[in-house]
């Protein structure tokens, strides 16, 4: 049972950045039927900004004050980011709107190309890495059995995506953009001829992505602690399936997806094998699809944006 | 002139011209194409073969190089990927190389090996230990460092004789290298009565390891051995630390580099090692670490001084043998022995070292190394 709780924590931590990275997919989608694969590179520039943020902070200016560093880079990532996923739609994309669908695909292979190769010259092929800001953690259990440890990172990890994921739903419930976005999902003609400047809100969304997949890049540069350009391609892959598992359009579908990823890839390794930690996560993936082809919580005409 | 037989007499003027330009840099260099990962997250290890390579060019051409040639190091980067490295070989073979010191990894070296026997390209590899890759029946294919069938039975028996672990756990990358060498410590340790109780493959670029330290630590492991590079074992060991998993650690010469420390930090304290001796503590290399400590580079790298070894028999074998054709190159290197910053060295039928012995250190989350007795 302690074991079981701790895989459970486990997968959690996981799922979350999962899920976290998932959003971007799902919204570009809900709002322009597109998948942007270079939404995965996104979060590896994001991991680098952040790693270099807070190695710049601790080492060049010698600040001490954890969660100053952790909001300061925070912030800078999310700004950074999101600049980022602004550019890359105005340059890769919005150009090709109305075009064919393969065609911003493709462009959007390319674009996760350059970015992968811009990193590589700009940053250098190789690992980098960073000891833990934050270690420690509390423990739980009996004194000479199997303990349970929960980390402050993990817990860490958990509140920062509860509080983003909270926000973005407010955001687009709420507020008068979020409105927009909700509509553009709905009807991207429609919307346009209600006077609503739609290209603004698909910029958003693109800058929205990125700012959740900043702070998912941050939490996994203070978690992991080593980080290469080729990060992107495999946590891409990882929750583009957790955006189609929840249902691709839908944002709770996005954060169920992740964390049933995460959580089946916890259990696969630890009452299975290691190996087949990502044969259970695709299997899953396709058993679901085959029962529900929406994903778990796509219903298009009623939630998605 | 038509425009027919003035097309044959410009290409016949170019031809000439490309021929003379040829054969008059051929006369000039023995070229010698290095190949291994530049970039990538192992490039470290392609670093110390570099430069140990480089070392031996550089010498060797201050001594008056070969023959009246001077020695070129063409550097080919494989990213220790096997696609890349066919690649590479192929570049080799169309660049008309003759001689390769490389590849690194393993699981390049097996199928660059292929191309480099078919074209009769000599290669020594100063790095790449899975015993597949000289068990070929290839006549080209050399290695100046041991191989996995050694370093396995080493590290099992120091943990059979040593550690006597009660409950045994041996993870790989399910590489060719470490998946290799993760089933050899895994016979030895074996066959003298020791039970491997959790045997698992985890993936090459692999970050969470979580669930996989709940899992020993459930399951009351007490010893891991690792086969695979440092990334992963770098990860593996800070993670399960986190979590109060207190077992011991082994690898082999794969994780055996300041990376894992920088990775680690303090959880690789006390980490087993088995690594080539250190040839750089040997007196007679006294001369040739001074020459790297003057240029700044690290001569304690496993794969330097095997690299300047590599490099120093293929010239060895271009004076002796007064011919600078690979295929009786190979067969001149097979009958004699030279000597070498990494000892006296001859070499068996198959191109495997006739001796080779593999120590096994601590490693300190300094990324020092002490060796064990």
């Amino acid at each position: 049972m302690l074991e079981f709780s701790q895989q459970v924590i486990n997968g959690l931590t996981l799922g979350s950045i999962y899920a976290l990275i998932a959003i971007g997919y799902t919204m570009v989608y809900g709002i322009i039927g597109m998948i942007n694969f270079a939404h995965g590179e996104i979060y590896m520039i994001s991991a680098y900004i952040g790693l270099i943020t807070i190695t710049a902070l601790t080492v060049q200016f010698g600040v001490e004050n954890v969660p100053l560093i952790l909001l300061f880079t925070l912030v800078v990532s999310i700004l950074a980011t999101g600049a980022y996923g602004w550019t890359i739609e105005r340059v890769a994309y919005r150009p090709l709107r109305g075009s064919p669908r393969l065609i911003p695909l493709i462009s959007a292979i390319g674009m996760s190309i350059f970015l992968q190769n811009y990193v590589q010259i700009g940053q250098g092929a190789r690992d980098l890495s960073m000891q833990p800001l934050i270690s420690g953690g509390w423990r739980f259990g009996p004194e000479a059995g199997f303990q349970i440890y929960l980390s402050y990172m993990q817990v860490l990890i958990a509140v920062v995506t509860v509080i983003f994921m909270t926000a973005l739903t407010l955001f687009i419930a709420r507020s008068r953009l979020g409105r927009a976005c909700r509509a553009c999902s709905q009807d991207l003609t429609m919307t346009n001829l209600l006077g609503i400047d739609t290209n603004r809100v698909i910029s958003l969304t693109f800058v929205l992505g990125a700012a959740l997949a900043a702070v998912a890049g941050v939490l996994i540069s203070l978690y992991i602690g080593k980080i290469n350009p080729f990060i992107g391609f495999d946590a891409g892959i990882k929750a583009f399936t957790a955006a189609v598992l929840g249902g691709i359009g839908s944002i709770p579908g996005a954060m169920l997806g992740g964390v049933i990823l995460g959580l089946s890839e916890s259990f696969a390794s630890a009452y299975l094998l290691t190996e087949y930690k990502d044969v259970v996560a695709f299997s899953l993936l396709v058993l679901v699809l085959l029962f529900r082809p929406t994903g778990l919580l796509g219903k298009p005409e009623i939630e998605k944006v | 002139m038509n425009t027919f037989s003035r097309n044959v007499l410009s290409a016949a003027v170019g031809a000439v011209f490309l021929g003379l330009g040829g054969v008059a840099h051929a006369a000039d260099t023995l070229k010698i194409a290095v190949a291994g990962p530049i970039t990538g997250p192992v490039a470290q290890y392609g670093n110390m073969q570099m430069s140990g390579a480089q070392m031996a060019v550089e010498q060797i051409n201050a001594q008056g190089g070969v023959n009246g040639k001077k020695l070129e190091a063409v550097l080919m980067d494989d990213v220790c990927e096997p696609k890349q490295a066919v690649a590479v070989a192929n570049q080799i073979v169309n660049d008309k190389i003759k001689y390769v010191v490389g590849h690194l990894c393993s699981g390049s070296t097996q199928p660059a090996s292929k191309l480099y026997e078919d074209e009769g390209i000599l290669m020594i590899t100063p790095a790449a230990t899975n015993p597949d890759i000289t068990h070929q029946g290839y006549k080209m294919v050399f290695r100046t460092i041991g191989t996995d069938d050694q370093q396995g039975p080493t590290a099992g028996n120091y943990i059979a004789s040593q550690i006597k672990p009660k409950q045994m756990a041996v993870i790989h990358d399910k590489q060719q290298y470490g998946q290799g060498i993760a089933e050899e410590v895994k016979k030895t340790v074996e066959a003298k009565g020791f039970k491997v109780v959790l045997f698992e493959g985890v993936s090459k670029g692999q970050t969470d390891f979580s669930a996989l330290c709940t899992k020993m630590k459930s399951a009351n492991i007490d010893f891991v051995y690792y086969g695979g590079y440092h990334p992963e074992l770098g990860l593996i060991l800070r993670q399960c630390r986190e979590q109060g998993f207190d077992a011991g650690f082994m690898g082999p010469e794969g994780v055996g580099n300041k990376d894992i420390s920088a990775i680690a930090g303090p959880a690789s304290e006390g980490l087993l090692v088995t690594l080539p001796a250190d040839f750089s503590a040997d007196p007679a290399n006294a001369n040739l670490v001074k020459a790297f400590k003057d240029k700044n580079q690290d001569p304690t790298g496993p794969f330097v001084m095997p690299a300047y070894a590599a490099v120093q028999i293929i010239v060895d074998a271009v004076k002796g043998a007064k011919t600078e054709d690979p295929v009786k190159l190979a067969d001149y290197i097979r009958k004699h022995s030279f000597d070498t910053p990494i000892g006296k060295v001859a070499f068996k039928e198959n191109g495997d070292l006739k001796e080779f012995q593999f120590v096994i250190f601590k490693w300190h989350a300094d990324a020092t190394k002490t060796p064990v007795k």
